[in-house]
């Protein structure tokens, strides 16, 4: 068993790959709306799609919650990455409304994958006493990650094109989902 | 997990990005029909993509059989609807673009109208041959560069009509005929400048000139001190080859400040083997210096004391003619939803420029437009054109705005064009018909005398207005 004042390797691992993911992810969310707004929607269907997106992930929670106890974490949190990087790569080349729709609800199934099954990893990695502390230390990395990402994202929709953060985010997923295979199961 | 697992996973991510990235490049625009400002668009009923003349004859004759409109496009770079109009068919020009034939003993080329200038510098460069008249930028089609008679940097040469000899138009009932200065005369005026109102330009043979090494020589001067420097040292001096001047819109130099760039002719002669042309390089980084100056004062500061450095570096440097009219561009495109870049241009007669800029920064300051860049160019004077901007030796000054694209935005900005042509005319001036069509139809008479003959004989000669677009829908009695 790891020192409890040192992180174990693949902790590490972990706040790097799932601060990755939010930067991937953090980079282009807020500018959503400006992507819905190009393809000619409105407020009424951002509401729409952000809701679907809600939905079909508090559906499938339960679901892969169950799954991940059986099956492991660790590959429905990859499969959850590279599958948003791959969904993400379809955003660019979309042209309808209902293909955003689409992409959304299994943009859900994606979310609800990753959302669960960090938190469980995270569970199983920490133990009782200091399991806070630890928590603490890997959201702190995750969210200045997701942080940096919204003002990068900003400063590229601004400079560059609305595509580019797709694809910007879409690498950075791919690669969070690389750091994972460096993540061994259970390893407090 | 397993080293092969993981390859392939990486194999397949990258295939599919490479292959997001191929669809996004090929996708096309979609069936409404806009320009690089994105200011106007119109549901078009169809974007043709011509590659052949039976095309256009098939595109021409299912307009007439279902009573459509025809509208003509190019690089889609006027910004006032030149190139639409609401249930059109839009010809998209860009693919109709083979070089027709050189003639290196009379240095001139045929080319089709889909054709750049880019393509026509690839196909005379290695014939030491360039290009007399063209945009500063070589993305430009030529039947667009026609339709709006354009002009350049060379300040010997006038507007494009100058190298025109002639050109293959397909009238509206389909007939095809030659036209020059002498060959159905009467459609040679009214086609060049005409902005797509008399059919459709096949084919042109224009005039070319020998190229040439240049050396390219910046300098600072104030404002005040142009008019004079200009006509001592650049207009009367047939070694300038090529001559651009830029405008501080920095707060710290407003309008004060400019920089006056001349491609003088180098020692050297050109080689037997002319020089490659060069690529467009360091896009992204242009693009972002861009960016800055078009968002605050600070960027402005920044970017033009960047130019500073960046010109200093370049005195002296020596190119051919051809890759000295070839800058870079794509850094301009701009891509923010809530707002665009506009571009406008005022012709100023060579004595009148001190006071325009005077009365220009009071409506620039007075109405808070975002000012990002002013260039000045030189045009000699030319009437040949039925709509001709330059009556008399004249500044061509750019403008670029960065302003928003709400109904706000677009009435502040309709207000403060029009006061810029007042400022215009009341120097004896005009304005360029290729970009937004904010000026009044008084103005548009005003500043183009022709302008009333030029609608009566779009009537005469094509009653039935097949050749539609929003220029003509706004201006025409």
């Amino acid at each position: 068993m790891t020192p409890i004042n040192v992180m174990s390797p693949s902790m590490k691992w972990m706040i790097l790959s799932q601060s990755a993911m939010t930067f991937g992810a953090g980079v282009v969310f807020p500018f959503y709306l400006i992507f819905i707004k190009e393809i000619g929607g409105d407020f009424t269907e951002f509401g729409i799609a952000y809701g679907l997106f809600t939905l079909f992930s508090a559906f499938l929670n339960r679901l892969f919650g169950a799954s991940s106890d059986r099956y492991g974490r660790k590959v429905f949190l990859v499969i959850g990455a590279w599958g948003t990087a791959f969904l993400f790569l379809l955003f660019p080349i979309a042209t309808s409304i209902w293909q955003v729709y689409a992409f959304q609800i299994v943009l859900g199934a994606f979310g609800a994958m990753q959302k669960t099954c960090e938190k469980a990893l995270i569970a199983d990695m920490t133990e009782g006493g200091r399991r806070g502390e630890l928590i603490g230390r890997y959201h702190f990395g995750v969210s200045l990650f997701s942080g940096a990402a919204v003002m990068a994202g900003g400063v590229l929709v601004d400079f560059f094109t609305l595509d580019l953060i797709f694809y910007i985010g879409s690498v950075v997923l791919f690669v969070g989902g690389l750091m994972l295979v460096r993540v061994k199961e259970g390893a407090v | 997990m397993k080293k092969p697992l993981l390859i392939g996973a990486i194999l397949l991510y990258a295939t599919a990005f490479a292959a997001s990235l191929a669809i996004r490049a090929s996708t096309p625009e979609g069936q409404t029909a806009s320009d690089v400002s994105r200011l106007m668009s119109a549901r078009v009923h169809e974007v043709i993509p011509v590659r052949s003349t039976s095309d256009i004859v098939k595109a021409l004759e299912k307009a007439r059989r279902n009573n459509l409109k025809i509208a003509i496009s190019g690089a889609r770079h006027s910004q006032g609807g030149q190139t639409f109009y609401p249930d059109a068919i839009v010809l998209d020009m860009k693919k109709y673009n083979r070089i027709l034939n050189i003639d290196r003993a009379n240095r001139t080329i045929r080319v089709q109208s889909g054709a750049t200038w880019d393509d026509v510098q690839e196909a005379i460069n290695p014939y030491g041959l360039a290009i007399r008249v063209m945009q500063s930028s070589n993305i430009f089609t030529i039947g667009g560069s026609i339709s709006a008679n354009a002009h350049g940097r060379d300040p010997r040469e006038g507007p494009l009509i100058d190298t025109i000899d002639s050109f293959r138009l397909m009238r509206a009932d389909g007939n095809v005929i030659q036209v020059s200065r002498t060959e159905n005369a009467e459609w040679f005026p009214l086609v060049i400048g005409g902005y797509g109102l008399f059919g459709v330009v096949l084919d042109a043979d224009i005039r070319l000139t020998a190229d040439e090494m240049l050396e390219e020589r910046t300098l600072k001067m104030g404002v005040e001190r142009f008019p004079e420097y200009f006509a001592e040292n650049v207009r009367d001096n047939p070694a300038v080859g090529l001559t651009i001047a830029r405008l501080s819109t920095a707060p710290a130099s407003f309008l004060k400040e400019m920089y006056v760039t001349n491609y003088v002719k180098a020692t050297a002669p050109l080689p037997d083997n002319p020089p490659k042309l060069k690529e467009e390089r360091a896009v992204e980084l242009t693009k972002f210096l861009f960016g800055l100056s078009r968002k605050c004062d600070w960027g402005k500061n920044v970017s033009w004391t960047l130019q500073k450095r960046i010109f200093a570096s370049e005195n002296g440097t020596i190119l051919s003619r051809n890759n000295a009219m070839r800058p870079e561009i794509e850094f301009l495109e701009y891509r923010d939803v809530q707002r665009t870049d506009l571009l406008q241009e005022y012709f100023i007669l060579v004595n009148r420029f001190v006071p325009f800029i005077e009365g220009l920064g009071k409506i620039v300051r007075g109405s808070g437009l975002n000012l990002v860049n002013i260039t000045v160019r030189y045009v000699p004077a030319n009437t040949d054109a039925t709509l001709s901007y330059a009556k008399e030796d004249s500044f061509a000054l750019v403008l670029l705005f960065n302003h928003r694209r709400d109904s706000r935005g677009i009435s502040q900005l309709e207000r403060a064009t029009q006061d810029m042509v007042d400022l215009a005319l009341q120097q004896r001036g005009s304005y360029y018909l290729t970009y937004q069509l904010f000026p009044t139809p008084e103005q548009l008479n005003a500043a183009y005398p022709g302008a009333e003959s030029f609608f009566q004989l779009k009537k005469k000669l094509d009653p039935d207005l097949l050749f539609m677009n929003e220029f003509y829908a706004r201006y025409a009695p």
